[in-house]
């Protein structure tokens, strides 16, 4: 697949704080990636440095090829909601902002209208179109600021915290949002705290601290090499406390039922042979969710 | 770009529309200022002084200084409340660049700054009893003169960039357009030789003299005007363009 986005060794140095260390990311049509971190790792540089806002002091940046830094035209293919900033006028409405940054990112002033509208009712803005900015709650903000970055459909999305501050229903809604956007091919980098919603929406995942890209990986090969140690077994009659004895020698641990198996496959075909004939319930690849790679590879790191 | 122009020239008109107190406040304080200054001339020349065309040509003068300081302001104010706001980046992702944005907003904010512009000088001709004569050639000497300001509102506006707060300066900068408006370019002297150098100069002396004295306009210092005019611009560009760089470069562009 064709990256929409290449960035390849990228640093950033403030003063005597290294804040991006040669961090590489790409992304292809489709993909929606999860850049996650604790606060002050680097992301948001790191975003900066991708929309050509923050020059890096090396590394490259590519947009279907073309670098930001070098030619502005390369950001026809990029629409971005910023964290913590407004995006938008308050003194201005719904529509006029959308206008606005339409005809500012290329469209001409009808189309610009057009798509406007049509994205106002697609995020159920609809009846706040000709409301100032400023008398909008702080969810319907933050959906402006998606439309905003979506108003010249670009290739790729930035959405630094796109969820932060909205209810219930708005971040279902921006979450469903996104999986769509996915499927008609954007490129979508994602920046959360919520690790549920980045878990959910994201098809790779990349964990940065102190600069570094300390994980990626694809998301659900990255969970299964985190749970694949860990096994649950249940039985359907209950073990004997001599047979638990043996069984517990060979590394089965818990009170059960379940028991945790933890280690390797031989050692689990090893464990599953002493326990023969106990006729078993299940014996499954125990879950990990994302919150727990995040909080062991931070930890770790 | 005509379609950024248009939006932009909206955005300027709806933020006119939508906030007149803004537009009525420096209306009136624009004028109570002229006031003060011509009062205060009248008062220290004594009660027999008859100003006759000196006032038409104190008007001009303000007025002038008026229209230059919105030119030379705005790019500044702006830039600084968008920071401040957050806005400012986004401006930044145009993909026709900051520099032709920030170049279409200052014209397309020209409109509703002549409007302000000419509603100061009605309210003023009906308290001093002063009569302008406005020749319609007299607007490109006046062009040269916005076209520098432009020059010098974009070096500004590198400081605004690169610094936030510079509305401090901006204020006291003010006063030197004054002296750069006035300066005599009659006569041979030294100071009217550099004059023809100074920003603004040339073309504030070639509206003063159409609109005050009634003079034909001079083809010859126009020429001139225009090439100082457009000289200021492209150094205010050059080093506007820096700045971005420099900006970009030590992540200035958000924050406050």
């Amino acid at each position: 697949m064709n990256a929409v986005l290449e960035a390849t060794g990228l640093r950033k140095r403030f003063g005597s704080l290294v804040a991006v260390d040669g961090v590489s990311l790409h992304l292809a049509a489709g993909e929606v990636l999860a850049f996650l971190g604790p606060n002050g790792a680097g992301k948001t540089t790191t975003i900066k440095m991708l929309a050509g806002l923050l020059w890096p002091d090396g590394g490259q940046v590519h947009l279907l090829g073309q670098s930001p830094h070098q030619n502005p035209g390369a950001l026809r293919h990029l629409g971005a909601v910023l964290e913590g900033n407004r995006n938008v006028y308050w003194r201005m409405t719904a529509l006029e902002n959308l206008v606005y940054f339409g005809v500012a990112r290329g469209l001409r002033y009808q189309a610009a209208q057009r798509r406007a509208r049509a994205l106002l009712e697609q995020l159920e803005l609809g009846a706040k179109s000709h409301t100032e900015v400023r008398h909008l709650s702080r969810g319907m903000q933050q959906k402006l600021s998606l439309a905003v970055a979506l108003m010249h459909d670009p290739e790729l999305l930035l959405l630094d915290e796109p969820t932060l501050g909205l209810d219930v229903e708005s971040a279902l809604r921006v979450e469903s949002m996104v999986r769509e956007l996915a499927q008609t091919g954007k490129a979508i980098l994602l920046t959360t705290h919520q690790l549920e919603v980045a878990q959910r929406l994201a098809s790779r995942i990349a964990i940065i601290q102190q600069g570094r890209i300390v994980l990626e990986g694809r998301t659900p090969e990255l969970l299964g090499r985190f749970a694949g140690e860990h096994y649950l077994i249940e039985t359907e009659t209950p073990l004997s406390p001599a047979q638990l004895s043996h069984l517990r020698s060979l590394g089965l641990e818990g009170e059960g039922p379940p028991y945790v198996y933890h280690g390797d496959s031989d050692g689990l075909w090893r464990l599953l042979e002493a326990l023969k004939p106990t006729p078993l319930k299940k014996v499954a690849r125990a879950e990990i969710d994302l919150l727990e790679v995040f909080l062991k590879v931070v930890g770790r790191a | 770009m005509l379609d950024l122009f248009w939006v932009e020239f909206k955005r300027s008109w709806l933020y006119l529309r939508r906030y007149p107190s803004e537009f009525v406040g420096a209306v009136v304080s624009l004028s109570i200022l002229f006031l003060l200054l011509f009062l205060g001339a009248r008062f220290l020349a004594g009660p027999g002084a008859d100003f006759g065309e000196r006032t038409e040509a104190l008007l001009v003068g303000f007025l002038l200084w008026t229209l230059t300081i919105f030119a030379y302001n705005s790019l500044s104010f702006g830039l600084s409340e968008e920071a401040q706001t957050g806005t400012l980046e986004q401006l930044f992702l145009t993909p026709y660049g900051p520099i032709p944005l920030f170049l279409l907003r200052n014209l397309a904010g020209l409109g509703t700054q002549l409007l302000m512009l000419g509603s100061i000088a009605l309210v003023l001709m009906l308290l001093t009893g002063a009569r302008l004569s406005f020749p319609p050639l007299v607007v490109l000497p006046i062009l040269t003169v916005l076209i520098g300001s432009y020059g010098l509102g974009f070096a500004m506006a590198s400081l605004a960039l690169l610094f936030k707060r510079v509305q401090q300066l901006l204020g006291i900068s003010q006063f030197l357009l004054i002296f750069l408006l006035q300066v005599p370019l009659e006569g041979s002297g030294w100071l009217a030789q550099l004059g023809y150098l100074l920003p603004l100069a040339p073309g504030a002396h070639l509206a003063r003299q159409m609109m005050s004295a009634g003079a034909g306009l001079d083809w010859g210092l126009l020429g001139l005007a225009f090439l100082n005019g457009l000289c200021y611009l492209g150094l205010g560009l050059l080093i506007f363009s820096r700045a971005v760089r420099a900006a970009k470069r030590r992540g200035l562009l958000f924050g406050y």
